[in-house]
């Protein structure tokens, strides 16, 4: 294969267009620094420029309006090598619409070379104006063009982090300033400032006398970012496997609710009852339910443990409702029925007929304690999950400690309601 | 009742990404939505390579990279970040890029409620690829599924060269259940290996429709990737009959090829007339559904879909052989109805749906006892 980046002396764009002269300055310095094609990889992005790819000997990829600097991004990332390089092709419009993969790219500092084709102008659907547009680069102006500076698209990425911020006019040395830019080990970006003969500013000398500043900023103190492989171990593994060594009194299935208030450890309580059935050899099915917020609002866990597998859960009709703050109990008031027995907070006001049980959950475990108080109580009274399980699982417990002092206070009133 | 069997409570957030890192998973790209926020922290703990991206079409453009350079990326959202992934979507159909995208469908429309589960999406799927391509759906029904499926969708990922959505729902994702884990068989990676094509082409025709996959960057030959028309060369091209029969290959290697994939569950009584279809967290419910009815003498089969998009031509021609076919989805607009039996209403064909919560086994069972017997 050739070792000619340029595989055409013919070029698809309009007589007198930057694009030509941008093409073969990229030639000539991807040869100049000795790159064999097949160790580059063109992106580019939609527009005039992004037709770049069947003039060219390597790897290229054409993608989306605006996303080639995220796509190449990603191709960087993944070869997880820096003997290869990527250089991004897009224009003034690509540049706007995806303003946010320039950024990230270069707080990343992605080794790669962008070229920003930036002929002022929307050439491929007929001259509208792009967000790096000045006034009257085009024909088609609106009415903020005044108003409305362009983008300084180096400035931006120069904040974010790239390592080379470079800013030409199509008559410098593009084909140095290029070659420079592409031997950079990191992110950057090469603004060329151009004419597009047949939909904005026709002659080179006329680019001359807009406010666009040439740049030059090298900043080689900064690492290229590498991703890296790493080894994990299996999800599976770190959970903890149990078997059944313990025997449960329940025939059946029961579905319980508790209520509470985020925050108040309502889904942990029901996970640690889920584990110490698991114990006992019954079937477990736990859903949680919660605003958006972490912290504030409702609580709900919804336990079902059975004797048989459970294909379906969603409680309409809980056997067990344990309350224990206002904001559970609106929750699931609905769902209450003469069937269900209600285990709650005593201060809670609330009135029905039916099987129900109040205790000073929230003075004697604390807001934090109370659901698994309550669920412990239910537990140990109906004999559902034996003692010997509960201790089990909470002996292997981060919050071991508090989690034996609530199971005590709950052994405690137990023996008072003996009485 | 279980004896003396190893048992965990995990959610099915953790067995799917478990299989997808076991199937041969490389990196995990995703921007958090709930309720596919286990899905991320579990691929930030489980993959190789981790990735938070800063929105989603960025997260997609990111794994069309990896899968360009030969590794399989796996991302996880919810509608409103499959809205944005979309284009990009369309964009790795066209590249043939390998991807797996877990749908985790949440109550709509738009932003809808995000911690309320739902089975909304399916129609959106099927008209996500523009021209009505076929975009390969696999649906888990229950954890064993996402062990199977993931296994699946990443084997369907790798030797189609597609994009492969998983669609479930917030329930499976994130309901914790008690699992034996001797339900999980041991399976092997799928290896995403180059392969080198003598025709020095990127999109060569092969007899199996799929272009043997080189990655970008390999050091024999050029290889060309397009979003926009191309033929076989990978180069833009118009119209030309080359490119439109490259274009039509898309189609044909998908709906060819499924059938390799093809998955659902099919639980017939020979007495039966009655058919009643679901897909996903429905199953469950169905399930149950039909042992009531069976207890109550009222003879009836159940069919969980579990791949789509295409619908195996065998699916469809069982349909027929079934007097009353009910449609049970967590949607009211009936979706897998639709897929299935197109708009037009036949009056054998029945609709059980409602949203905001999961559909009881007593409303299926009530539904299809009033029309089983009108009076
Ligand atoms: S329309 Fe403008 S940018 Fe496009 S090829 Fe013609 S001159 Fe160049």
């Amino acid at each position: 294969m050739s070792q000619s980046l340029l595989a055409t002396a013919s070029f698809p764009y309009c007589p007198g267009c930057g694009h030509t002269v941008i093409a073969k300055a990229l030639a000539w310095a991807v040869e100049s620094i000795g790159y064999h094609p097949l160790d580059v990889i063109v992106v580019s992005d939609i527009g005039c420029c992004g037709l770049i790819d069947g003039l060219l000997n390597c790897h290229t990829i054409h993608g989306l309006h605006g996303r080639s600097v995220s796509l190449a991004q990603g191709v960087v990332m993944g070869m997880q090598t820096s003997d290869k390089k990527v250089i991004v092709v897009l224009g003034d419009g690509g540049a706007t619409i995806g303003l946010q993969h320039l950024i990230m790219a270069a707080r990343y500092n992605v080794e790669m070379t962008v070229i920003l084709h930036n002929n002022l102008v929307y050439g491929m659907t007929g001259g509208q104006k792009s967000g790096l547009s000045p006034c009257c680069s085009t024909d088609i102006d609106d009415d903020y063009s005044d108003a409305v500076p362009p983008m300084d698209v180096c400035g931006l990425v120069e904040l974010a982090g790239a390592a080379y911020i470079r800013r030409m006019y199509i008559d410098d040395d593009i084909e140095s300033g290029l070659a420079e830019a592409i031997a950079v080990n990191g992110f950057a970006l090469v603004e060329i400032i151009e004419n597009c003969p047949s939909h904005g500013i026709r002659k080179v000398r006329e680019l001359h006398g807009l406010e666009h500043k040439p740049i030059r900023v090298l900043k080689a103190d900064r690492p290229a970012f590498r991703s890296k492989r790493r080894q994990t171990c299996s999800l599976l593994d770190s959970l903890e496997e149990m078997e059944k060594t313990e025997e449960s009194e329940l025939t059946g299935t029961v579905e319980v609710v508790i209520a509470g208030s985020a925050g108040e450890g309502v889904q942990t309580a029901a996970q640690l009852v889920g584990s110490a059935a698991l114990r006992c050899g019954l079937h477990v099915a736990k859903k949680g339910e919660y605003p958006v917020t972490v912290a504030a609002g409702f609580s709900i866990a919804y336990l079902t443990l059975s004797t048989t597998p459970i294909h379906f859960q969603n409680i309409f009709n809980p056997d067990v409702a344990l309350i224990t703050s206002q904001d559970g109990m609106d929750k699931v008031i609905g769902l209450i029925s003469e069937k269900t027995l209600v285990i709650r907070e005593e201060s809670l006001t609330f009135s029905r007929t039916g099987n129900e049980i109040r205790l000073p959950l929230r003075r004697l475990a604390g807001a934090k304690g109370s659901a698994f108080a309550s669920l412990l109580f239910w537990c140990l009274k109906y004999q559902i999950i034996p003692l010997r399980a509960i201790q089990t699982v909470i002996e292997g417990h981060h919050h071991a400690e508090k989690l034996k002092l609530t199971l005590k206070m709950v052994g405690e009133l137990l023996s008072e309601q003996a009485f | 009742m279980m004896r003396n069997q190893q048992v965990l409570l995990t959610d099915g957030s953790r067995v799917l990404i478990e299989s997808l890192a076991m199937a041969g998973g490389d990196v995990f790209i995703g921007y958090p939505i709930t309720p596919a926020n286990l899905l991320y922290g579990y691929g930030q703990q489980r993959f190789p390579e981790f990735f938070p991206a800063p929105d989603e079409i960025s997260a997609l453009q990111w794994c069309c990279g990896y899968s360009a350079v030969g590794k399989l990326p796996v991302t996880a959202t919810s509608f409103p970040g499959f809205a944005l992934m979309l284009e990009s979507l369309n964009m790795a159909f066209m590249m043939e890029l390998s991807m797996i995208i877990i749908l985790v469908q949440r109550l709509g429309p738009s932003t809808g409620s995000a911690t309320v589960g739902s089975q909304g999406d399916l129609l959106l799927l099927q008209g996500a690829i523009s021209g009505g391509y076929p975009l390969p759906v696999f649906c888990p029904a229950d954890f064993q599924d996402c062990w199977e499926l993931g296994r699946l969708a990443v084997e369907a990922a790798i030797r189609l060269r597609t994009p492969v959505v998983l669609l479930t729902s917030k329930e499976m994702m994130m309901t914790e259940r008690s699992l034996s884990r001797s339900t999980l068989p041991i399976f092997e990676t799928t290896e995403h290996s180059p392969q080198i094509h003598a025709s020095l082409n990127s999109y060569p025709f092969t007899p199996d429709l799929t272009p043997p996959f080189a990655p970008v960057g390999n050091p024999h030959y050029p290889v060309r990737l397009n979003a926009s028309t191309h033929d076989s060369s990978g180069l833009i091209r118009n119209s030309t009959p080359e490119a439109m029969k490259n274009t039509e290959r898309l189609r044909d290697k998908i709906v060819m090829r499924m059938n390799e994939y093809a998955c659902f569950d099919h639980d017939v009584d020979e007495r039966s007339r009655t058919l009643l279809v679901t897909f996903g967290i429905s199953h469950g419910a169905v399930r149950k559904a039909v042992e009531d009815l069976r207890d109550r003498k009222i003879y009836v089969d159940r069919l969980t879909m579990k791949t789509m998009l295409p619908i195996p031509w065998s699916v469809l021609e069982m349909m027929d052989r079934y007097s009353h076919v009910f449609v049970i989805e967590e949607n009211i607009t009936g979706t897998l109805k639709q897929i299935i039996f197109g708009s037009r209403k036949l009056p054998h064909v029945h609709s059980i749906g409602r949203i905001g919560r999961m559909i009881a086994p007593d409303e299926i069972c009530a539904k299809v006892v009033s029309c089983l017997n009108p009076c």
